[in-house]
């Protein structure tokens, strides 16, 4: 948080004081906003770190339990390798491929479920969003060449 | 003779609302949003705010191409918080896990009146009794004060409606649970996010660092998806895992009704205060249903006669909270009507849906779209009605909403919340955003940050700029201009107030401490 109050704070710091010269309406430029805003995370930042500091804090950590970073970790890694792989395979391939992955390595689903999953899902979506909210979702680099996914 | 010209009025324009919100159109989305809320209120995994973030994106469509226009809308998001505040209570009753930040208080009656006490269905529909009176007396508070205040309201400049925002931010750090130092540094940060790309008056770009991505701004829908939908997955995943030890079952029947009604008849006057007190606490903003409801439980314990029942299964410590909690939520849609201030995270979600579908929120609201407005009250009535009936004919079947795989809810609600975030500007920067959201917020929620002054900070950051600029531009750059008018002066005086309140606490607790520390020296 520090750190981006100071990079706020620098990029926003040439117009971060009232002007009264008439520069700007007003007498407030374009930086005073974000670089009182990122001053107030600053201030508020050092009177956490002192309290955290004084506080007794005998609580065990927060990532104390092997579970507590496990558990997270088993949802975010599945869910940031889909959304890197979006551009390249497609939206609809991606849903398949992610709903897949979940029912076999977190439900132990048998591979006839996770196939039937893996198509019915996208299916789903495609003809909810595409067809019925005419919501466009990102196809893969297959689409350019006629592919209708 | 105005007064009773004011109450004809509103129940002429009030009557008319119902009229919208009865159209076929309406009245179907109404249902389907009353329905995903109770389902959205059975999923631990999800809350209230999340399903109306994750949903706010499907309501462009129905705002674009539906017949009801924004109306239509905005009475679908409504009804989803309306099921929402439903939805959690079951869990928490049949299974001791709570569905919503609000249904938490119910676990220290709720469950053991139905495990212990074998009463599980009495629980059930006390607590449906209890939220649909709540919500009805502060749907009537609702509809004559909102539409009071946006009156006064409508003489206000913009030092006064500065001076608004500015006292909303200090009731979330003077009323704040958290630590005053924490919600400062939320609404720093939501007033930063709020500031990033064009600077409206001059045109100058802001931290953006030369993306041209971020030029109109960070967008605020892709940021509450991240921060509440994928915020909440990470920490549901880490807090409840897929294991759910207790299951009971129930059907609420007649003779279960009749008993409960037995019930609400000794406790009825508790039901109706504790419902007024979180109407009006609910009006302030920052506090939604989940500090109402806790408010209730705390007054109904206070001035009970049978202290030593609560927790073990007293139907007070049931009805208060339920009472208080539905009121706090449609109190903090007032200052969103009246002021365009949002009273609660959740409504701050609905605000946003305002500002995509064109609308400005605030008092000008009931001139110009008196039809979205009247149409929204009635909407309330409507689908806490709607939301009570479901919940009465049919708790077995939400029940089975808590069995469906955590293998298909979970990435299910990750894909929605994709599609949520891409398809408002086809972009995937904004997929982007929501995915380090959903880890800013996990983080948040696990060092204890709370969300809600961030996510009114967003909301509010360009309003509160633009009215501190425009009314330095009206008194030709003088500061005095905020205490210049006797009403921004006192808003500001309360403001310094109520930022002074954890400091006279603080003050008050060292000094309790060392005195109590002396007698032992």
């Amino acid at each position: 948080m520090i750190l981006i109050a100071a990079v706020a704070m620098f990029d926003s710091r040439a117009s971060a004081l009232p002007d009264p010269t008439g520069k700007f309406p007003g007498g407030l430029g374009p930086g005073f906003y974000p670089f009182w805003s990122a001053a107030m995370i600053a201030g508020a930042a050092v009177v956490v770190i002192y309290r955290w500091f004084v506080t007794a804090d005998i609580g065990e950590g927060v990532f104390a339990r092997r579970e507590a970073w496990t558990a997270p970790l088993k949802i975010a890694v599945p869910m940031i390798v889909a959304v890197a792989f979006i551009q390249w395979i497609g939206f609809y391939f991606v849903t398949g491929l992610y709903m897949g992955f979940f029912a076999k390595f977190i439900g132990r689903y048998r591979w006839i479920w996770v196939i039937v999953i893996a198509i019915l899902f996208p299916a789903i979506i495609y003809f909810a969003f595409e067809k019925g909210f005419r919501v466009f979702l990102p196809k893969s680099k297959l689409y350019e060449q006629g592919f209708p996914l | 003779m105005d007064i009773l010209n004011g109450f004809t009025s509103t129940l002429g324009s009030l009557a008319g609302g119902f009229g919208t919100a009865l159209q076929p159109f309406n009245l179907l989305l109404l249902t389907i949003g009353c329905f995903l809320g109770l389902v959205i209120g059975v999923l631990p995994g999800l809350g209230g705010t999340s399903g109306v973030a994750i949903l706010l994106p499907i309501t462009v469509f129905i705002a674009n191409t539906g017949p009801g226009g924004s109306t239509s809308a905005v009475i679908f998001l409504a009804g989803i918080y309306w099921g929402a505040l439903f939805g959690g209570v079951i869990t928490s009753i049949l299974f001791n896990i709570p569905g919503e930040p609000w249904s938490v208080v119910l676990l220290f009656d709720g469950f053991p009146l139905a495990k212990k006490l074998g009463k599980p269905a009495l629980a059930l529909s006390s607590s449906f009794f209890a939220s649909f009176i709540g919500a009805f007396i502060a749907t009537v508070l609702f509809t004559f004060f909102a539409r009071a205040l946006a009156d006064v309201a409508l003489a206000f400049g913009p030092a006064e409606l500065f001076a608004v925002f500015i006292m909303s931010f200090a009731t979330l750090i003077g009323l704040g649970s958290e630590s005053p130092a924490k919600s400062v540094m939320m609404i720093g940060f939501g007033l930063l996010l709020a500031a990033v790309g064009f600077d409206t008056i001059t045109g100058a770009p802001r931290l953006t660092f030369g993306r041209i991505e971020i030029l109109s701004g960070i967008g605020f829908v892709p940021v509450t998806i991240g921060l509440f939908g994928m915020g909440e997955i990470l920490a549901s995943a880490e807090e409840q895992g897929i294991g759910f030890v207790e299951r009971l079952s129930a059907k609420v029947g007649l003779k279960d009704i009749v008993e409960t009604l037995g019930e609400l008849r000794k406790r009825i006057w508790t039901v109706v205060i504790t419902a007024v007190i979180g109407f009006w606490f609910g009006v302030l903003p920052g506090h939604g249903a989940t500090a109402g409801s806790f408010l209730g439980y705390g007054l109904a314990r206070q001035y009970s006669k049978n202290k030593e029942n609560f927790g073990k299964g007293e139907i007070t410590g049931i009805m208060a909270p339920q009472a208080a909690a539905d009121a706090s939520a449609v109190g903090s849609l007032v200052p969103m009507v009246a002021l365009g201030v949002p009273g609660s995270p959740t409504s701050a979600v609905i605000m946003a849906g305002l500002f995509i579908w064109g609308l400005q929120p605030g008092p000008l609201l009931f001139i110009d779209h008196p039809d979205f407005v009247w149409g929204l009250t009635a909407s309330i009535y409507l689908g806490h009605l709607i939301t009570f009936t479901m919940c009465l004919l049919a708790v077995p079947l939400l029940a089975k909403i808590m069995h469906a795989p955590y293998a298909i809810i979970t990435p299910f609600i990750v894909i929605i919340s994709i599609i949520g975030s891409y398809s408002l500007n086809n972009s995937m920067f904004d997929v982007f955003i929501t995915i380090a959201f959903g880890f800013v917020g996990y983080w948040l929620r696990k060092m204890k940050y709370p969300l809600a002054p961030l996510v009114v900070a967003i909301v509010l950051g360009d309003s509160t700029e633009r009215e501190l600029r425009k009314a330095l531009i009206a008194s030709g750059g003088s500061p005095l201009i905020f205490v210049g008018s006797p009403l921004a002066a006192t808003l500001m005086i309360l403001a310094i107030i109520l930022l002074l309140v954890p400091v006279i606490r603080n003050v008050r607790e060292r000094r309790a401490r060392s005195s109590s520390a002396e007698p032992a020296a």
